[in-house]
């Protein structure tokens, strides 16, 4: 059986040699393992059964954290030369029921979200503290032997994340790549699966409640939205990416006294504080049911059944539910960039160029490299595809 | 001495666990206890912002506890029912070996969906582990019941009211109280799924899933050897009951 499939895997490669007279092609495999999230990654990579993994901040460092691994490329150099500048990465996104019955609150959220964000850019060491806490209670993190403090990692992480909101040409434009990414992937089959450009923005993007929140921002004062009498669900993910909601609710006294827009923690002690009340001008408008999630598909079911009207998730999930007919929008970007592929110690790359010539070895020796990416249409499979692409590797799905 | 015979076990196992990490000599397959013990001998310590191992045990203890008593209020009544009658027995059978199979975790999209995130969905989850066992075991302990008991307390003009109050219910306690037993060792089980439903921020199945977010190989250990440790204590205290109130059993014929 295997002999036939050695057999026909060899056909097919002589075909694909054929083939590369005339057009450019493939000259080599790379498997990719989905883990569902970026948990098992380290554990895979130190037991040897992956050669490297491609993951969000603060995954990226832990490998060379715990001396498992080494990182050879942020997601922001990844092939071709600065497609991936500035890539789409965590989004705000909101039910558009909410945003059609109070639009004020959903502007003041958006504000709340700028401001944060903005203090991160100028607060980078104290924002990767915060994080730090909210993740791990500025505890220590243990890889095998090695046991770090969760600071260092994040403060490790923090400069290779980009911390923006506007939700500019570009940055729409790259979203709109990857509604093509997960089309060739199969992953759409409503709405966006043969939208036009336009139609696809009109049905993925909102950017008024961004324009009214900066504008309020720059007018120096906050509208007060009606009074939401039922809590309002938040759900978001355990990534350093969604600093600016972290940031917003531990530094909330600070927000308060120089904005008067504030998420006040009901627990000011709790580590992960659960419920907060949004504040405007010293008067609660609602209050937040803060639901954090492993993963941004698992969010958006969340999303579809109303439990959470806002979320702080990677922009694919979002894409999907919009393709599905979840009514939700992406207001705003949370950050760009903030992922990275690592490879175990010992193999002989260093750079980009140098993991590709690996791949292509390992792959003509009938061993291709083993790659995790932390699931099907995420961000960083996405990324990782076109690179790999780019390069004259193609993908195969590792089969379980 | 019977109990230190089961002692010896453990303690080879764990001396055989450090032996082979040495031997293998990667923490990543094996991690040596030395990292996992420190985090067990601090149970009241904060553990990476969720909590202790003592605040989270406490929690899960609760959620158990509530889907437990909610299934056994609903199992027991249903139980003696179908074990009363056949025409019941009969027209439900067919439906709970049919819901029985199913993992209580494969419930959770749609528990989310109908109990919202929080205490009921999980409680829901645990509801599903604790009930099936206490149903049937309640089914199994009236169908077992000796004819001759219950004859003689109908020719003696017991109404049907009295036959169940006073023969049936202590006659099957002992088969409904093993129900118990392996109902609330199975809730202990499901707890962990339950408190992998998204919204959940605590507990010690959280803990586990929240150590596995960030690869936390030692407190995902030391979490599952709480888990064990609490499991092994309620069977206890559910065996000393038995051993106490229904020794009868035995020695009845």
């Amino acid at each position: 059986m295997n002999g036939i499939k050695l057999l026909l895997l060899g056909c097919l490669a002589a075909l694909l040699v054929a083939a590369a007279c005339t057009t450019p092609q493939a000259t080599g495999d790379v498997d990719i393992l989905y883990t569902k999230g970026t948990g098992p990654m380290p554990t895979l990579l130190a037991t040897k059964q992956i050669d490297g993994y491609i993951a969000w901040q603060p995954f990226v460092e832990v490998a060379p954290v715990a001396h498992i691994g080494k990182v050879i490329t942020y997601s922001g150099d990844l092939p071709p030369d600065d497609r991936w500048k500035n890539h789409p990465c965590c989004v705000l996104a909101a039910r558009t029921d909410l945003m059609a019955r109070n639009p004020g609150l959903v502007d003041a959220l958006s504000a709340a979200t700028i401001l944060s964000t903005r203090y991160i850019t100028d607060h980078p060491e104290e924002s990767a503290e915060i994080v730090a806490d909210w993740l791990a209670g500025k505890g220590n993190f243990t890889y095998g032997n090695v046991t770090v403090s969760s600071v260092d990692v994040l403060n490790r992480a923090f400069p290779t994340v980009k911390f923006v909101n506007e939700p500019t040409e570009q940055w729409m434009a790259g979203q709109v790549e990857f509604i093509y990414a997960l089309r060739e992937l199969k992953a759409l089959t409503g709405s966006l699966a043969n939208s036009s450009e336009t139609e696809s923005r009109a049905l993925l993007f909102d950017t008024g409640p961004y324009g009214r929140a900066t504008t309020m921002i720059e007018g120096g004062s906050i509208t007060m939205p009606p009074v939401e009498e039922k809590p309002v669900g938040i759900g978001y993910l355990l990534s350093d990416h969604d600093a600016s909601l972290f940031v917003a609710v531990k530094k909330w006294q600070y927000f308060n006294d120089t904005y008067g827009l504030a998420l006040r923690p009901l627990d000011p002690k709790a580590t992960r504080p659960d419920t907060v009340d949004l504040l405007v001008n010293g008067v609660k408008v609602a209050e937040l049911k803060l639901i954090p999630g492993d993963a941004g598909p698992q969010l958006m079911q969340l999303a579809a059944t109303n439990t959470v009207q806002f979320a702080y998730v990677g922009n694919p999930p979002v894409i999907s539910a919009v393709d599905k007919g979840t009514p939700v929008k992406i207001l705003m970007a949370l950050n760009t960039e903030g992922s990275g592929v690592v490879v175990v110690t010992d193999a002989p790359a260093t750079d980009w160029d140098s993991f590709v010539r690996w791949a292509k070895e390992r792959s003509a020796a009938g061993k291709p490299v083993r790659m995790a990416a932390p699931g099907k249409g995420s961000i960083q499979d996405v990324m990782l595809r076109y690179a790999l692409e780019e390069s004259g590797l193609s993908i195969r799905e590792v089969q379980a | 001495m019977r109990r230190s015979l089961g002692l010896i076990l453990p303690v080879l196992l764990l001396v055989g666990w450090e032996v082979a990490a040495a031997v293998i000599d990667n923490p990543f397959i094996l991690p040596s206890m030395a990292t996992v013990i420190p985090v067990l001998l601090h149970p009241a310590e904060d553990i990476l912002g969720t909590g202790s191992l003592l605040y989270n045990a406490f929690v899960s203890l609760t959620r158990v506890a509530f889907g437990f008593l909610v299934a056994v209020s609903i199992a027991v009544p249903l139980g003696i029912g179908m074990g009363w009658s056949r025409t019941l027995d009969a027209f439900l059978d067919t439906t709970i070996q049919l819901l029985r199979p199913i993992p209580p975790l494969a419930w959770g999209p749609l528990a989310i969906a109908w109990f919202a995130v929080g205490i009921y969905s999980m409680g829901f989850i645990i509801f599903l582990g604790a009930f099936f066992p206490v149903l049937l075991n309640t089914i199994d302990g009236v169908k077992g019941l000796k004819r001759t008991w219950v004859e003689v307390a109908q020719t003696l003009g017991a109404s049907e009211r009295q036959v169940l109050g006073k023969v049936v219910l202590p006659g099957a306690a002992p088969t409904i109280w093993t129900g118990f037993r392996v109902g609330f060792g199975v809730a202990w089980m499901c707890v962990v799924a339950a408190e992998w439903l998204p919204g959940t921020t605590s507990g010690l199945g959280y803990l586990t899933l929240y150590a596995y977010n960030f690869g936390q190989m030692n407190i995902i250990i030391a979490g599952m050897i709480t888990i064990g440790v609490i499991g092994i204590v309620f069977d206890f205290l559910f065996r000393s009951v038995e051993d106490r109130f229904f020794r009868w059993r035995g020695l009845e014929r």
